[in-house]
């Protein structure tokens, strides 16, 4: 199923800056607290302290693409909301726990992007393939190739995060009960 | 020449050889689940129909990060918690009141050992470098070793930390972190810590148990997933006292690579405070001694063990809490309360005034137990001080070592606790004296 996901995203680059951290950042800060998970509850507060009414004008496709530190804490609420949306998100860095937490959420998301703010400004057209790692600014005429996510993960993300998986994985022992217990 | 964990991890997912950067699915020695996060993982599997784990003989079901029930949603937890553990066939439960902190009981009775790999959901797993083992934190991805039996795990980097020199008396472990904590901040030495495994050399053979789960405590907040201690002859042999089956010490190899390669010399090390917001801010404690304190704290996965309680019984021994202060001490286990008991420390904490907490987080984890409130002042052994880490937002914590915090508890004050010799206890002494720092 990895060969007919949509590993390529075209829309417009939603530009941020360095330290970026997931609470009072990504969402605001009552949102982890609260424990609130639900896509439909978390979408309207994506980027809501620093730019009210962002889910109203993101469309899907469009890319986040965010400095280093992106997103300290490895919590996943924002993430989810990101992935209801239908963005990526190309970062140059953020901590392992954020990008397995954002992985888990089934979003398409590149890190260890270095110089990756430079390449780009808000609403510049931008097409990046997540399985490669090509970035393209077609605003600005720039192809770029960055880490892709790594091979063993393409099933996680593909399948839309680790519930997906563990859906995908139940279903598969439900109709081959021999097969043993793993990854 | 690989390091300690990529050693483990190449042996648990059966290969030859790993490297940072490698996705493996190691198969666990066991799965530790803590009470907090139970019930969301078993009706996240319940929903999917997955009703049955792939091996419920290897959970370890722990209750320690609200051990009293704090709150009547704490209490239904528990409930939950115990149909979950017999739904499920987990004969390895640890309820209230039975083991105590899962990242310090298992190290105590034989169950965790050098060598060994686990899962865990919480991220002070990290503890289990002190007996030289893995831990790793899964957070809600547990629900999927638990079904599953393993999960993705990427081969992370190991930065080798060298120690050189003797701590001096009165000087702690969890000095050492806190110093490690503010260098690495600074830059002075010069790593990032984020997803790396934290690899001790040098002097080690100073360091026992408790102090090596000490040095486990503060790289963790600065982002290590693991913490890896070589373990000593002395570890080996209290391993070996108490194993409950056979185990392989792991060692990194003479030509292992490492990431970074790092030295701390800690003889001349005095006692350390963190500030208010994180490890991070790690002073000398003489910069802010003479800060008033109200509440005073020791316990928390990095002050846990026996040794820890009685450094700190040996600084309130024949002393009484100032009396504005309160102090809550949660040891790390039912087995070192009994003994705290039969030794005559817990006397001389009751003596001393202190309000024990049963073994477990205690505040640490979410003040469900001995807050804070707004703009009071804490001193304790905590894994960290983030703001709002004891309740109120804008209450200042500080952390310190075990003697640190008993003897600023006493003064009323932070102290250095070498300004307070151990007292002779004396029959004839009325409890309502009031002791000054000698």
């Amino acid at each position: 199923m990895t060969d007919s996901f949509a590993w390529r995203l075209t829309g417009r680059c939603y530009r941020l800056g360095h330290d970026v951290p997931h609470a009072g950042g990504v969402v605001p800060n009552w949102i982890i607290a609260g424990r609130h998970f639900d896509p439909q509850e978390l979408v309207p507060h994506l980027f809501e302290e620093t730019d009210p009414g962002f889910h109203e004008r993101a469309r899907p496709g469009d890319i986040i693409v965010a400095g280093r530190n992106f997103g300290m804490g490895p919590k996943m609420n924002g993430y989810i909301a990101m992935q209801a949306l239908g963005l990526g998100l190309v970062c140059e860095s953020m901590p392992f726990l954020a990008y397995r937490a954002a992985i888990g959420c089934g979003l398409r998301v590149l890190t260890d992007c270095a110089g990756v703010t430079d390449l780009g400004a808000t609403g510049d057209e931008l097409e990046v393939d997540f399985r490669d790692g090509f970035f393209v600014n077609r605003t600005r005429d720039i192809q770029r190739e960055f880490p892709p996510i790594p091979d063993a993960l393409l099933e996680v993300v593909a399948l839309g995060g680790n519930a997906g998986w563990l859906r995908h994985w139940w279903a598969a022992r439900q109709s081959a009960p021999a097969s043993g217990a793993g990854a | 020449m690989l390091t300690a964990v990529e050693k483990t991890l190449a042996l648990k997912s059966g290969r030859a050889s790993v490297k940072p950067g490698d996705v493996v699915y190691p198969e666990p020695d066991f799965v530790m689940i803590h009470d907090g996060v139970v019930m969301a993982a078993k009706r996240e599997l319940d929903a999917l129909g997955i009703t049955r784990l792939a091996a419920p003989e290897k959970v370890v079901m722990v209750t320690d990060h609200d051990v009293i029930y704090g709150s009547a949603r704490a209490a239904e937890r528990g409930a939950f918690n115990r149909r979950a553990a017999r739904e499920w066939g987990v004969t390895q439960f640890f309820d209230v009141g039975r083991g105590g902190h899962g990242h310090i009981f298992p190290m105590e009775t034989g169950m965790l050992l050098p060598g060994m790999f686990y899962f865990d959901n919480d991220r002070h797993s990290t503890n289990a470098g002190a007996i030289g083992a893995f831990g790793f934190r899964m957070g809600t991805e547990i629900s999927r070793v638990l079904a599953t039996g393993t999960n993705w795990v990427m081969v992370p980097h190991t930065v080798r930390l060298t120690i050189t020199g003797r701590l001096a008396a009165g000087v702690h472990a969890r000095d050492v972190g806190f110093r490690i904590s503010a260098l690495l901040e600074s830059g002075a030495l010069d790593a990032d810590l984020d997803y790396r495994v934290l690899e001790y050399a040098g002097d080690l053979d100073q360091f026992d148990l408790a102090a090596r789960a000490a040095l486990c405590s503060s790289p963790t907040e600065m982002r290590a997933y693991g913490v890896f201690i070589p373990p000593s002859a002395a570890i080996l042999e209290h391993a070996g006292s108490r194993a409950q089956r056979a185990f392989v010490p792991v060692y990194s190899d003479a030509d292992a690579r490492y990431e970074r390669d790092l030295e701390l010399d800690i003889s001349s090390l005095e006692p350390q405070i963190a500030l208010p917001g994180g490890v991070q801010n790690t002073v000398d404690l003489r910069e802010v001694a003479g800060t008033r304190v109200d509440h005073a704290f020791l316990g928390s996965c990095g002050s846990g063990m026996y040794e820890d309680m009685r450094a700190a019984a040996a600084i309130l021994e024949g002393r009484r809490l100032a009396p504005h202060v309160r102090m809550f001490v949660a040891p790390g286990s039912e087995a070192s309360l009994r003994r705290m008991a039969g030794d005559g420390l817990l006397r001389t904490f009751i003596e001393a005034g202190v309000v024990m907490l049963p073994p477990g987080c205690g505040p640490c984890n979410d003040a469900v137990v001995g807050p804070v409130h707004s703009g009071e002042v804490s001193i304790s052994t905590a894994a960290n001080n983030n703001f709002g880490r004891f309740g109120a937002k804008n209450a200042q914590l500080y952390l310190g070592s075990p003697a640190t915090v008993a003897a600023s508890a006493v003064a009323g004050a932070i102290i250095d606790p070498r300004e307070m010799r151990p007292m002779q206890r004396q029959s004839n002494r009325s409890p309502a004296i009031e002791d000054r720092p000698t």
